[in-house]
C-alpha cells in the first residue's frame, strides 16, 4: 500500500509537471502570435512621431534610491537621455549613507528648495527638496528610509504629470523605451492605467555615459542564467497574459502607471517583499471589483536594462525575497484565485502563479525525494524513471529555447558567441542551476528573520558591469 | 496504450521538436545574418541609384519587374527621401513614377491579403508618391487596419492634398483614440487651411462627441492661427462636457491673445477645479497684466493644482514675481510652499544666493532664502 502511494505521488508530480511545461508552451505560443502580430507595426509605425507631438501625454520617471552612489549619477543620466517630449525626474534618497545625495548633488548641480509637497500617501519623514539646475528637470527628495516602497510613495506624491514610470536606480533605459511605452497610453488613455516593460539583464553589455553601446550575453553562468529567465518570463510568458488582459505583475524595473489609479489604492504598500505583484493585482482588484474598465498591459519593445546579480550569495537573497513576496501576495489575493468573477486573471494567469510559482518548489522537491524513494523501493522500474526524467529535462530545454527564437528578431544578440552561450545554458540549467533556485524558495517557505528582509544588492554600477561579467 | 508508452512518445515528441528548434535556430540565425548582409548591399546598390536618378533625369536602368517588393529598395528611397527637399522630391518621385514602382505600390495596397507588404506600400507612397496617387491614399484613410490608415492621412499631408482635410478631420468621431491623436499631428502639415475644417468640426459635435472634439480643439492649439480665438471662446462659452472646456481653455491659453482674457477669467471662478487649474495656466499664458488679481487670489485657493498653477503663472510677470515674494510671508503654508518653487523655476532662489554671496542681499533675498532653509513641515 505505502509502495503504491509513493508510486502514484511519484506520478503525480511527473504529471504535475507535465502540465506545467504544457501551460508554458502553450503560452509561449500565444506569445509568439501577439508578438508576430505586432512586428509590422513596431516595424513601419510612426511611434517616433510622438517624440515631437503635442499630444504626448507628459510623465515623471521616478526612481528610488538606496545607498547607489555606484550607479545613481549614470542611471539618471540614461533617464535623461530619454526619447520623449515631456518628462521630469524624481528621486528619493531613502536615508542612504553611502553618499548617494552629494554625488546627486554634484552632479547635477541641485540647489535646496521648497515644492509644495501633497502627502497623499503617508511616507516617511520628508527632509528636504532639491531641483536640479542643469538641464535635466529633475527634482531630488530626501526622507528617512523606509524602504522602495515608501520611497516611491513619496515620489508620486511630488510627481506633477498624470502618469509615473516607477523604475530602479541600477538600469540603463533603451532611448526608445518611453515613446514605445507610451505608445500604449495614448492608444487608451481613458482606460490605460499600467504597461509594463521588457527587462533585460545588463551584466555583460558595454555602457558608456547612460548609453548602451553594445549587449552581449555575460560569460558567467549565473548573470547568464538570468538572461534566460528573463527571455522565458518577457518575452515568452508576457505578452500571451497581456493579450489576455491579465497581466498579474508589472515588474518593478519599468511600470508605467495612471498616477490617480496609484493614489486610489494608497500607492505601494510599505514592507512588501513583492510590492510590484502587490500594486498590479491590487489594481486589477479595486477595478473589477467596483467594475470600472481599465487595462493594464505589457509592451515588448520596451525595454530596459537592468543589473542582476552576479553572485550566488546576492541572488539566493534575492530569490528568497520574491518567494517570499509572492507567498503574501498569494495570501493576499488568494480569493481571486480561481475565481471565475476576475476572468482570466482569476482562472489563467493567476491561478497560474498560485500553481507553478508558488507551489512549484514544493512539489519539485517533493518529486526529488519521491521518485529515488519508488525506485529505490522497486515501485517504479529504471525505464520509467530516465524516462521521466528525460523528460523533465526535454520539457524544460524546449522552452527555453521557444524563449531563444521569440528573442531573435529583437536582434540584440547578433554574435556566435552570444547564441553559442545561450544554448549552452539553456542545455545545463537543468542540472544544478534550477535545482538551486528552488532550495532557495524552499528557504523562503520554511522563513525565519533572515527572510523578512531586502538585504542589500551589491552594486557594481551600470558602467563597470562589461568589464567583469 | 499504457502509461509507459505513452511517456515514451512524450518524450520522442518534445525531444524532436527540441532538436528542430535548437537547428533552426543556429540554421535560422545564419540565414538571418546572411540576409541582413545581402539587404545592406542592395539598399547601397539602390541608393546610390536613386541619387543618380537624381542628378541625371535621363539615367536608364532597370530595376526589375520585383522592386516594388523590395525591402531594400523601400529603405534606400525612405533614405534618399529624408534627405532631399524641394523641387528635389518632386524629381525624385518623377524617376521613380518611370519604372512604374509607385502603381506596384498603389496595387499591393489594394490588395485584400498580406498586412505587411499592404503596410510598406501605403509607407512607400506615403512617402514618395506624387499627387496623382492621392486618390489612393483617399480611398484607406478608412483602411481596416489602424497604421495604414495613419500613412494614409501622412501622405496626403505631405502633398498638400487639402480636399483630405475635412475626410480626416471627420474621422475624429470614428478613430480610435491612438490613430486620432496621429491625426492631430498630420494635420499641423496642413497649416491654417486645417483651422476652419476643424472648428466647423467642433462647432457641429462638441454638443454629442466629446474625445474627437476635444482633439479638434488641441489641434488648434498646435496649429496656432489666432483665426480660431473667436469661435473657442463661443464654444467655452456654450459647452457642456468638461473635457471640451478643458481643451478649449488650454487652446486659448496657448494662442495667448488678450481677447480671451474674460472668458478665462470666468473660468477662473468655475466650480470644478480642473477647469480653474486649467484657467490659471492659461490666463498666465495669455499675458494680459489683468490677470494678476485672478492670480494671486489663486494662491489661496482650496485646490492644490489650482494653487500650484496661479504660482507659476505668476512668476511669468514681472509684477506677480513681486507678488510672490510676498506670498512667503503668507499665514497659508500651502501658499508659501507653491510660491516658493515657482520662484525657484524663475530662478530667483539662484538670484538671490548670488546677491546673498555678493554681499548686496535685498530684504526679500534673505526671506526668501531662509524660508527654503527652515525646517521642512509636510502637512497631513
Amino acid at each position: 500500500m505505502t509502495l503504491e502511494i509513493i508510486k502514484w505521488i511519484g506520478y503525480g508530480t511527473v504529471a504535475y509537471y507535465v502540465v506545467l511545461q504544457v501551460y508554458m508552451f502553450a503560452l509561449a505560443l500565444l506569445s509568439g502570435y501577439v508578438l508576430r502580430r505586432t512586428y509590422h507595426t513596431r516595424r513601419f509605425g510612426r511611434v517616433n512621431e510622438m517624440l515631437s507631438s503635442q499630444t504626448s501625454p507628459p510623465i515623471s520617471i521616478l526612481i528610488p534610491a538606496y545607498n547607489e552612489v555606484a550607479g545613481i549619477v549614470d542611471s539618471v543620466r540614461s533617464m535623461s537621455i530619454v526619447g520623449y517630449p515631456r518628462f521630469e525626474i524624481v528621486v528619493t534618497n531613502d536615508g542612504s549613507t553611502d553618499g548617494t545625495l552629494e554625488a546627486l548633488i554634484a552632479a547635477f548641480r541641485l540647489e535646496k528648495v521648497r515644492i509644495p509637497y501633497r502627502p497623499d500617501i503617508e511616507t516617511a519623514r520628508i527632509r528636504a527638496f532639491y531641483r536640479g539646475r542643469g538641464a535635466v528637470d529633475i527634482t531630488v527628495i530626501d526622507k528617512e528610509n523606509g524602504g522602495r516602497a515608501d520611497a516611491l510613495n513619496a515620489a508620486i506624491n511630488a510627481a506633477r504629470y498624470p502618469y509615473v514610470l516607477c523604475t530602479d536606480a541600477d538600469v540603463v533605459m533603451d532611448a526608445a523605451a518611453l515613446v514605445r511605452g507610451m505608445q500604449r497610453v495614448v492608444e487608451d488613455r481613458e482606460r490605460t492605467i499600467g504597461v509594463g516593460g521588457n527587462i533585460r539583464p545588463l551584466n555583460g553589455s558595454r555602457v558608456e555615459l547612460g548609453h548602451l553601446i553594445s549587449a552581449s550575453v555575460p560569460r558567467r553562468m549565473i548573470p547568464r542564467m538570468q538572461v534566460l529567465e528573463y527571455m522565458r518570463t518577457f518575452l515568452a510568458s508576457r505578452p500571451g497574459w497581456s493579450a489576455m488582459s491579465a497581466l498579474p505583475l508589472v515588474s518593478g524595473a519599468f511600470g508605467i502607471w495612471k498616477r490617480s489609479a496609484l493614489l486610489e489604492v494608497g500607492g505601494y504598500k510599505r514592507g512588501h517583499l513583492g510590492e510590484d505583484l502587490d500594486i498590479t493585482m491590487r489594481l486589477h482588484r479595486h477595478h473589477r471589483d467596483k467594475g470600472i474598465p481599465y487595462r493594464i498591459v505589457y509592451e515588448s519593445s520596451a525595454v530596459l536594462w537592468t543589473e542582476v546579480p552576479d553572485n550566488v550569495r546576492v541572488l539566493r537573497r534575492q530569490r528568497i525575497r520574491w518567494h517570499r513576496g509572492l507567498m503574501t501576495a498569494t495570501r493576499d489575493f488568494l480569493p481571486m484565485t480561481f475565481n471565475p468573477r476576475y476572468g482570466a486573471l482569476g482562472m489563467v494567469t493567476w491561478a497560474g502563479f498560485f500553481l507553478f510559482e508558488f507551489l512549484a518548489p514544493l512539489l519539485e522537491v517533493t518529486g526529488w525525494v519521491m521518485l529515488p524513494l519508488a525506485y529505490a523501493l522497486g515501485a517504479l522500474n529504471t525505464e520509467t524513471v530516465v524516462l521521466m526524467l528525460l523528460l523533465a529535462l526535454g520539457a524544460g530545454l524546449m522552452n527555453s529555447l521557444v524563449a531563444l527564437w521569440l528573442d531573435e528578431p529583437y536582434g540584440f544578440y547578433t554574435g556566435p558567441e552570444d547564441t553559442s552561450r545561450l544554448i549552452v545554458i539553456a542545455m545545463i540549467e537543468s542540472f544544478g542551476l534550477r535545482q538551486m533556485t528552488v532550495l532557495w524558495r524552499i528557504r523562503a517557505v520554511l522563513g525565519g528573520k533572515r527572510t523578512r528582509h531586502w538585504g542589500q544588492m551589491e552594486r557594481k554600477g551600470v558602467a563597470n558591469l562589461g568589464a567583469r561579467a | 496504450m499504457n502509461g509507459i508508452e505513452l511517456l515514451r512518445i512524450a518524450v520522442l515528441v518534445v525531444y524532436i521538436v527540441s532538436g528542430l528548434l535548437l537547428s533552426s535556430l543556429i540554421v535560422g540565425k545564419r540565414i538571418h545574418q546572411r540576409r541582413q548582409l545581402a539587404h545592406y548591399r542592395r539598399r547601397a546598390k539602390y541608393l546610390a541609384l536613386l541619387s543618380r536618378g537624381l542628378t541625371t533625369p535621363d539615367l536608364r536602368v532597370d530595376l526589375g519587374p520585383r522592386v516594388a517588393e523590395d525591402q531594400a529598395f523601400l529603405d534606400a528611397l525612405i533614405d534618399i527621401r529624408t534627405s532631399v527637399i524641394g523641387p528635389e522630391s518632386d524629381e525624385l518621385a518623377t524617376f521613380v513614377g518611370r519604372f512604374g514602382v509607385m502603381e506596384g505600390y498603389a496595387r499591393r495596397l489594394r490588395g485584400r491579403l498580406f498586412v505587411t507588404r499592404r503596410l510598406r506600400a501605403a509607407v512607400a507612397l506615403a512617402e514618395v508618391a506624387d499627387d496623382s496617387f492621392a486618390p489612393v491614399l483617399m480611398d484607406h484613410l478608412g483602411d481596416r487596419e489602424p497604421e495604414i490608415r495613419i500613412q494614409a492621412a501622412r501622405g496626403l499631408a505631405r502633398m498638400h492634398w487639402t480636399p483630405a482635410i475635412d475626410a480626416i478631420v471627420d474621422r475624429f468621431s470614428v478613430e480610435n483614440p491612438w490613430v486620432r491623436s496621429r491625426f492631430e499631428d498630420t494635420l499641423l502639415s496642413f497649416g491654417s487651411k486645417a483651422t476652419w475644417p476643424l472648428i466647423a468640426y467642433i462647432r457641429v459635435n462638441h454638443r454629442f462627441e466629446s474625445p474627437g472634439s476635444a482633439a479638434a480643439i488641441r489641434t488648434l492649439a498646435n496649429l496656432g492661427d489666432r483665426d480660431a480665438v473667436t469661435p473657442l471662446i463661443d464654444i467655452l462659452g456654450r459647452a457642456s462636457d468638461i473635457e471640451i472646456k478643458l481643451a478649449a481653455i488650454e487652446t486659448l491659453g496657448v494662442l495667448g491673445v488678450p481677447l480671451a482674457f474674460e472668458s478665462l477669467e470666468k473660468m477662473f471662478t468655475a466650480e470644478d477645479w480642473r477647469l480653474r487649474a486649467k484657467a490659471a495656466t492659461a490666463l498666465a499664458k495669455v499675458g494680459d497684466p489683468r490677470s494678476l488679481p485672478a492670480l494671486s487670489s489663486g494662491l489661496i485657493d482650496s485646490n492644490w493644482w489650482v494653487r500650484r498653477n496661479a504660482a507659476q503663472g505668476l512668476s511669468r510677470y514681472p509684477e506677480g514675481i513681486r507678488r510672490l515674494h510676498a506670498a512667503i510671508r503668507s499665514a497659508f503654508p500651502f501658499a508659501r510652499d507653491a510660491a516658493a518653487e515657482a520662484l525657484a523655476d524663475a530662478g530667483e532662489v539662484i538670484a538671490a544666493r548670488q546677491r546673498i554671496e555678493e554681499g548686496v542681499p535685498t530684504d526679500e533675498d534673505l526671506e526668501l532664502i531662509e524660508f527654503i532653509q527652515s525646517e521642512l513641515v509636510v502637512p497631513g
